[in-house]
């Protein structure tokens, strides 16, 4: 199996095509989801493990950027919460492995009721990711899941209930990434080059920008950074301490 | 038409932009890795702003290739060497220089490295001190801006780099215009695109000098911690 950056470019490519295609309509409703969130003064809070979370920095924090994307990062335990570095970096006593650390990030923020959540696992099988879906839900949220199907599918759940995290979500999106996340074949058991991040912003930059069209189309404006510093320090100002 | 197939047309046509004005580049870049790897190298990793996730996405990947080493910003905040604020919000803390003592101070590096400098700007005096430091002890730097953005910052970078790459977005990076209202990007997926055809490049490199390439496994795939450790475990706190 030849693997080289034109391999790859002709295959994430038609992964993108295929991402659309069989996403395009949970993508619609996850910006019909976002955009009631937004008009009920909502806010969009992202959970994601390991490098999942990447998809919360591409949709914020720059010009053509939703503004109420609030990023929920374990390493908040420490910077913001009563976590010792010690604690949180405990090789044995792993912290994200810790019980309670859902509900620990639940009330560590400002979470209100019309805010909804993204819980991104490419493998959809952890712990804190599937607690963080089920308490957003007991506590009325919307929950949207990014995951990859193949990849779930084929690995057992380590959480105790036996649950995976696309059983929970009230919309639940396939990266279409494959098992492993690794796309490419090759001559031995490895495969390389993986695509999560990649499929993960996609789906996440498609929801907003069909977010603000939606919002648009109800006569809401939406709130978006534009490069004017008077604007975005005013919507900034809006949702402080939210995001 | 479907604003989301907009976006995503806009995306794709800026990945096969960047495939073929990059190209050449990314097999050289490649190499220089490959080469650093093989001479006992780190490939060493720092970005700013939302050139990070260009850095996550060569560091420690599944389906990645091992060594390469994150130098994070994050390590300073979680021991309250500084805020979010100065990170996330107004980006402050990429106009210190004197961070890099810091940063680099709770690392192992060492001559043999290969520094890997991303910004979209080139102009932040933090990434400039990577780049002179690099520079002085005569290591190699590869550089990865937004040649527009860089243009209109006044950026200064690429004095440093022996190689660059282009993220190839136009300055500001906005995707789609929804009835006058700019939305979306693609350069952060672009660049994650250019990292994965690198890894697709250095995999080929070993695969043709060793016949074997160490290649990391997904953390969520039975035995991959056992296959993951062996790679790393060599370099010690280098990688961690």
């Amino acid at each position: 199996m030849t693997v080289d950056a034109k391999v790859f470019l002709d295959k994430i490519q038609s992964l993108l095509d295929h991402l659309y295609e069989s996403q395009k309509d949970v993508i619609e409703e996850t910006a019909q989801l976002m955009a009631r969130c937004i008009e009920n003064d909502g806010v969009v809070h992202v959970f994601g493990s390991g490098h999942s979370v990447g998809l919360a920095i591409d949709i914020s924090l720059r010009e053509g950027s939703l503004v109420p994307v609030h990023i929920i990062e374990n390493a908040d335990a420490v910077i913001l919460g009563e976590f010792t570095l010690e604690e949180f970096t405990d090789k044995v006593n792993k912290f994200e492995r810790r019980q309670g650390v859902a509900q620990y990030f639940y009330n560590l923020y400002d979470i209100r009721e019309n805010d909804i959540f993204f819980v991104i696992s490419n493998s959809g099988i952890n712990g804190v990711g599937i607690d963080f879906a089920m308490l957003a839900k007991e506590n009325g949220h919307k929950v949207i899941v990014i995951t990859s199907m193949e990849h779930t599918l084929a690995e057992a759940s380590r959480h105790p209930s036996g649950k995976k995290l696309y059983m929970l979500g009230d919309v639940v999106i396939d990266n279409c990434g494959p098992h492993g996340d690794a796309l490419l074949p090759t001559n031995g058991i490895e495969k390389v080059c993986s695509v999560s991040s990649i499929c993960n912003n996609a789906v996440a930059q498609m929801a907003a920008v069909r977010t603000v069209e939606i919002l648009k189309e109800h006569g809401y404006n939406p709130p978006v950074l534009t490069g004017d510093e008077a604007h975005d320090r005013e919507l900034k100002e809006h949702y402080k301490g939210r995001i | 038409m479907d604003i989301k197939k907009v976006y995503l047309d806009k995306l794709k046509a800026d990945i096969d932009r960047a495939y073929d004005t990059q190209l050449e580049k990314i097999q050289v870049i490649a190499r220089m890795f490959g080469e650093c790897m093989d001479n006992g190298g780190v490939v060493q990793l720092f970005g700013v702003r939302h050139g990070i996730e260009f850095v996550n996405e060569l560091n420690y990947r599944a389906g990645g290739i091992a060594p390469f080493h994150k130098m994070n910003i994050g390590d300073l905040l979680i021991r309250h060497m500084c805020t979010k604020e100065e990170v996330y919000k107004t980006f402050e803390i990429y106009n210190r220089p004197e961070v890099y003592d810091q940063l680099t101070s709770m690392y192992v590096l060492d001559d043999r490295d290969l520094y890997v400098l991303v910004s979209e700007r080139g102009n932040e005096p933090l990434v400039l001190r990577f780049a002179q430091e690099a520079k002085k002890r005569g290591q190699k730097i590869v550089a990865v801006v937004n040649k527009s953005y860089y243009d209109n910052c006044g950026g200064t970078l690429l004095d440093y780099a022996d190689i660059w790459l282009d993220m190839q977005t136009e300055c500001p990076d906005v995707a789609v215009d929804v009835d006058g209202i700019k939305v979306g990007q693609t350069g952060t997926t672009v660049t994650n695109i250019m990292a994965q055809m690198i890894t697709g490049e250095l995999y080929r490199y070993f695969i043709e000098k060793h016949g074997q390439a160490p290649v990391l496994l997904s953390a969520n795939v039975k035995g991959a911690d056992v296959h993951n450790n062996a790679l790393t475990d060599p370099y010690g706190r280098r990688v961690r």
